[in-house]
């Protein structure tokens, strides 16, 4: 399937294969992130600290790399919940239909027009602050999309030939899902996996901003920006750098999920 | 005839400028610690009262931090509330600059010989501003409102739940009097009063008049723009010495910034600004041209919290070594670039309590290490943190998510303890959470700010051994049979300079005990519109005192005239 | 024929209107399970509205006891249920209770901070209408072509940037550093009312609302984009051109017509994330809004605000899937049929 990715697809891989391998080296920085110099607060890029320094004169480059990690790790943690609860639930729901599909599909409509930045503050502020309660935040909150997409995609599978051949010819629930109906939706699972984690690695950068994210000092991204809006007169390298960071994570998985998309539906498949 | 005895003497505010604490002092006024174009604020107390020409007339503009949730002078509970209700809502005691109490709406009080019996005698010239006159019958009612269960007014409640008798001797008096001769009870008159006739009868919080006081005092509401502004005007039923403006104006602008820019853009005349507003009017050209930086220590004050029933920090040696692991000379240099004061007890130093002769614990991490080892804390399993009787020396240090002075404040110190083989998570919490919690005593360490309300540096109920939560708010629970007792005695002691002595022996008990680890207490910072004169600033503040704001007067326009130039 | 088509087109129209009433009816559970949900988590939230009393900034400590005792007082020491048939009650009269901060009818607050809201959310809504249409039609109408290409990179950009950096570079760059757009907040203090203040509050909604702007500008114009594309290879196009139709007659009348199902069904799911985007852009411009009001309420534990928000915003979203899925069965009769 690499093969068939187009060039942007291929880029975006490289880019994400990079950002891994930098999460990969972090902790050799994750001294220089901690120290704390009250004497160099708030200062300039320059040659020493390429990114500058923050409120309490840490070197600003190393906590973005430090971040780096933590950001990507749950993300992808996240977006797996969200991919394996979705999943489930509407799988279900489009497999075995009537009344099973009906209750499902009103939880999923519940949970959906949920206000959604009411359950996130509402679980990650009244849960203790760690990154297990981040995860379950976001992957409870994003389940829907996937389950409404699974649904649909079963819907679509079951009454395909081979299905209906292989229920026909005496074939359990479960093997029919992973013989026939999942080889299939691998790729679109995978589009769907990957559009999963850079929206949480938004949601989780927004949760920290708003500050009911991850505790400190093992600040994510969202985390370093949301001490920026205080010093945004004078230190606009607080606000810059962090995001720049994000924006690029969030693009280069962003541009992975839409050429695999592309690919897989240009070569037919669903 | 008995006068209550004034409670703290005159003068010390002079003394109290120079003294300083020893170890960590912040430059005296007028260093120049940072570069800037144009001279440092002085860091002291002003009092222009008598400098100048009041100008009469014109409109104030002054912000507010947040919007009040009412104007209720029973049930208010925050900043914003203060602010609006000292023009129009007198109360029958004000505290002065100095912080002694003085009448207010009452001319004099009388106590008894058993000390549990006041009586107070109202101005005959007070009036509500609709013409009727202040009665004894609304300081009885608004008592008897404040005792009422069904009535949520923490602020005053618990200053009277040792009241037994509340009565009126006649039109003008009333008496009070108490269950036991506690020479705090004094301050329970610092208490402004609602008008019975609006109140009596109706549902006590959906009266018309929470959101449209009468006033008492000497300006009047006018209106109440949500979100926006609140509006008042000169009263004319006033009898005292009027206030120099003829409108007063507040805007509600929660953001420092924002507020920075209406000032210097002229449509505001004062705001509070923080450290890095500060800095940043120092450099700023604008800002010399039109406005000045007004800069004091109020009683206010930082510290670390640590439960003393937590087997980690009961032991006295814990508290002290924890104590010398704190930088806080850097604290003070860094992060309050010298705008801060180590304290060495439960008090600011203009506190009258504070003993200005009993030094902080020194920033001395091999000290604390020692005192960390005899305690029996020692890194015996090689993981770098250190452990006793298989415990981990680690512990949750929890903040408020929204204060950042307060996750800066828990950040450095993780990293200094994590040197010393100390493991502090540093956990921001929502705010009622985290209220939630402390109020409750259950957490292990959390950082927390004393904003004093008032002048009463009474400790006993934050660090006496019967005012545990969840009935008290000795939220360390601190327990030293030797302090308690000082703690009565001061309370029964009417004389104020013993009084003071007793605090003072209590400073010292507080410093060698270390409940919590006190941190600084950092100068409060003001902008001001130069055209604005007759400052007068005290250890309570701009406002938390009488006249407070009522003696600023404002000229018409910005001109720098020679004698207004800093 | 006539009769024929006549019985279908009633068949047709029966099976829509059976779809209709089985969709608003199935709505109805949705929103009770909306409304129980928040109802539980926000009881279940340590603290109480009387958390907000005190604390640091009046420096009086209150009790647990106190605390415990103006709970009572408000009347929260109630089993849930009980005070969940309460609150039900009143909403089935259309009374949302009082605030507990300021004890303030709930529906007033909430009128208070609507029209803030609605300029945000509908300028921005308008705005992305007005720009991703013709984006996406052009760079649709030629796919691959240069426009769309670069249209497409820039798009695409937009789309990966979060909210809040957004705002805090357009801030720093507009009004910090070049101090060409006010700061913060709806207007300037010295603004005069009225059309003569038009200017001061068009120059403070131009950063909140290019942040909530230029997020789904991005994903509608490529969804745009697509469906012309798509449509414009169908056949009733090329039927167009060879009637003589201009291709940009063509492209507006039949492919544009035919992508805007999608667009409809996505309107459906933009409305409420432009609300709960808008929580973010009125923190961080100090926008009195509904997003503010809501935060706010639950950080001091408001309930009765809380919930009648919630109610409100689920009632909208459902309102607004409910009629995306409506207009999409319209549109096309196969979905009639499903749940």
């Amino acid at each position: 399937m690499i093969r068939r990715l187009p060039a942007s697809g291929r880029v975006a891989l490289v880019v994400v294969a990079l950002l891994w391998l930098v999460a990969a080296v972090s902790p050799l920085f994750a001294g220089r992130a901690a120290e704390i110099r009250l004497d160099e607060r708030l200062q300039a890029p320059s040659r020493l600290h390429p990114f500058g320094t923050d409120d309490l004169g840490r070197d600003l480059a190393a906590r973005v790399v430090v971040a780096t990690p933590i950001s990507l790790a749950i993300g992808l943690v996240a977006a797996a919940v969200s991919l394996v609860v979705g999943f489930g639930i509407g799988g279900a729901a489009g497999y075995f239909g009537g009344v099973t599909d009906l209750l499902l599909s009103r939880l999923v409509e519940v949970v959906l027009c949920f206000p959604v930045l009411f359950l996130l503050l509402a679980l990650a502020a009244f849960l203790p602050p760690s990154p297990a309660t981040v995860v379950l935040a976001i992957g409870l909150t994003t389940w829907p999309s996937d389950a409404r997409y699974a649904r649909a995609e079963i819907l679509k599978a079951k009454s395909l030939d081979y299905a209906r051949a292989a229920k026909a010819a005496g074939a359990g629930p479960l093997r029919i899902l992973l013989r026939h109906l999942l080889p299939n939706a691998l790729a679109p699972l995978l589009v769907s996996a990957a559009f999963g984690v850079s929206w949480a690695i938004l949601a989780e950068a927004a949760l920290s901003f708003l500050g009911v994210g991850l505790p400190p000092p093992a600040a994510s991204w969202g985390g370093i920006l949301s001490s920026a809006p205080a010093y945004i007169e004078e230190a606009w390298w607080l606000a810059l750098f962090p995001g720049l960071a994000l924006f690029a994570t969030v693009s280069a998985y962003n541009l992975l999920a839409e050429s695999l998309r592309r690919a897989t539906t240009e070569a037919g498949g669903k | 005839m008995k006068r209550l005895p004034l409670l703290f003497l005159v003068g010390f505010l002079a003394a109290c400028r120079a003294r300083e604490s020893a170890v960590g002092a912040g430059p005296t006024p007028g260093s120049a610690l940072t570069p800037t174009e144009t001279a440092a604020p002085p860091l002291g107390f002003l009092d222009e009262s008598k400098e100048g020409t009041p100008v009469e007339g014109g409109v104030l503009r002054r912000r507010l931090l947040g919007e009040p949730t009412t104007l209720n002078a029973v049930l208010q509970s925050g900043l914003p509330e203060q602010q609006v209700l000292q023009y129009v809502s007198r109360q029958l005691l004000d505290f002065d600059a100095r912080l002694d109490l003085a009448p207010g709406l009452v001319e004099k009080w009388e106590v008894s010989d058993d000390g549990r019996e006041y009586r107070l005698f109202l101005r005959k010239d007070a009036a509500w501003e609709d013409g009727t006159a202040v009665t004894a019958g609304d300081a009885v009612f608004t008592i008897r409102q404040i005792r009422d269960p069904k009535i949520p007014s923490p602020v005053f409640k618990p200053l009277f739940a040792d009241a037994d008798i509340v009565e009126a001797i006649d039109a003008t008096s009333f008496r009070v009097r108490f269950r036991s001769a506690d020479a705090m009870h004094a301050y329970a008159f610092a208490l402004p009063l609602l008008p019975e006739k609006r109140y009596a009868g109706r549902p006590f919080l959906k009266v018309r008049e929470n959101r449209a006081p009468l006033s008492n005092g000497p300006y009047r509401f006018v209106r109440w723009k949500t979100q926006e502004s609140i509006e008042l005007e000169r009263n004319p039923k006033w009898s005292g010495a009027p206030g120099h403006f003829d409108r007063i104006l507040f805007r509600v602008m929660p953001e420092n910034p924002v507020a920075y820019r209406a000032l210097t853009e002229g449509s505001l005349d004062e705001t509070a600004i923080d450290q890095s507003l500060k800095e940043r009017a120092a450099a700023d050209r604008t800002f010399a041209a039109c406005c000045r930086v007004v800069e004091f220590y109020n009683l206010d004050f930082n510290y670390i919290a640590l439960n003393n029933r937590s087997p980690l920090f009961s032991d006295v040696r814990v508290r002290r070594a924890l104590t010398m692991l704190l930088d806080r000379p850097s604290i003070v240099r860094g992060l309050y670039r010298g705008s801060a004061r180590i304290i060495s007890g439960p008090w600011a130093p203009d506190s009258p309590a504070y003993d200005s002769r009993v030094t902080a614990l020194p920033f001395d991490p091999r000290a604390a290490a020692e005192l960390l080892d005899r305690a029996g804390w020692r890194d015996t399993n090689g993981n770098g943190t250190r452990d006793k009787a298989g415990r981990e020396f680690e512990f949750d240090l929890l903040g408020s998510a929204g204060s950042t002075a307060g996750r800066q404040l828990d950040e450095i110190f993780a990293a200094e303890l994590a040197q010393a083989g100390v493991r502090a998570r540093v956990r921001p919490m929502e705010w009622a959470a985290f209220v939630e919690r402390i109020d409750a005593g259950d957490y292990e360490a959390a950082s927390l700010a004393w904003a004093a309300s008032d002048g009463n540096p009474d400790p006993y109920p934050y660090w006496h051994s019967s005012q545990f939560p969840p009935g008290g708010v000795n939220v360390a629970f601190y327990a030293n049979p030797a302090a308690d007792r000082l703690m009565e005695d001061a309370r029964r002691e009417r004389d104020p300079a013993r009084r003071r002595e007793i605090y003072h022996r209590l400073h010292r008990i507080f410093r060698d005990d270390a409940p919590v680890v006190f941190v600084v207490n950092a100068s409060q910072k003001y902008a001001f519109r130069r055209r604005i004169g007759g400052l007068v600033t005290s250890p309570l503040g701009l406002y938390g005192f009488w006249p407070g704001p009522l003696s600023w007067w404002g000229r018409p326009d910005d001109s720098v005239t020679p004698e207004s130039a800093h | 024929m006539v009769g024929a088509a006549g019985r279908l087109r009633d068949s047709g129209e029966r099976a829509l209107i059976r779809f209709l009433v089985r969709r608003i009816a199935l709505a109805i559970p949705t929103l009770f399970g909306i409304v129980v949900v928040v109802f539980l988590l926000m009881h279940l939230a340590p603290g109480s509205p009387a958390s907000a009393i005190g604390g640091a900034e009046s420096g009086r400590r209150v009790s647990a006891a106190a605390r415990a005792e103006m709970r009572r007082l408000y009347g929260l020491d109630r089993p849930l249920p009980e005070r969940f048939v309460q609150w039900l009650g009143r909403v089935a009269r259309f009374d949302l209770g009082e605030s507990f901060v300021d004890r303030r009818p709930v529906s007033e607050r909430i009128r208070e901070a609507l029209p803030a809201t609605l300029a945000l959310n509908g300028l921005a809504l308008l705005l992305t209408l007005a720009l991703a249409i013709p984006i996406g039609v052009a760079a649709g109408g030629r796919p691959e072509g240069p426009f769309d290409r670069t249209s497409a990179v820039m798009l695409f950009a937009l789309y990966s940037t979060p909210v809040f950096w957004a705002a805090l570079l357009l801030q720093t760059l507009l009004s910090v550093k070049l101090g060409w757009l006010p700061l913060y907040g709806v207007s300037s203090d010295a603004a005069p009312e009225g059309l003569a203040g038009l200017a001061d509050r068009l120059a403070h909604l131009a950063l909140p609302v290019t942040c909530l702007t230029y997020g789904s500008l991005a994903f509608v114009a490529r969804l745009v984009r697509s469906g012309v594309a798509e449509a414009r290879s169908q056949d009733f196009v090329t039927a167009a051109l060879a009637r003589g139709l201009s291709r940009r007659q063509a492209l507006w009348r039949h492919a544009f017509r035919n992508a805007l199902l999608p667009v409809v069904t996505l309107l459906g799911l933009l409305l409420p994330g432009l609300l709960s985007g808008s929580v973010i852009v009125e923190r961080i411009f100090a926008w009195p809004g509904l997003g503010r009001l809501y935060f706010d309420s639950i950080l001091s534990r408001d309930y009765p605000v809380v919930l009648g928000l919630s109610l409100i915003g689920g009632v909208v979203t459902l309102a607004a899937t409910l009629a995306a899925d409506i207009a999409a069965a319209f549109v096309d009769p196969r979905l009639r049929e499903s749940a």
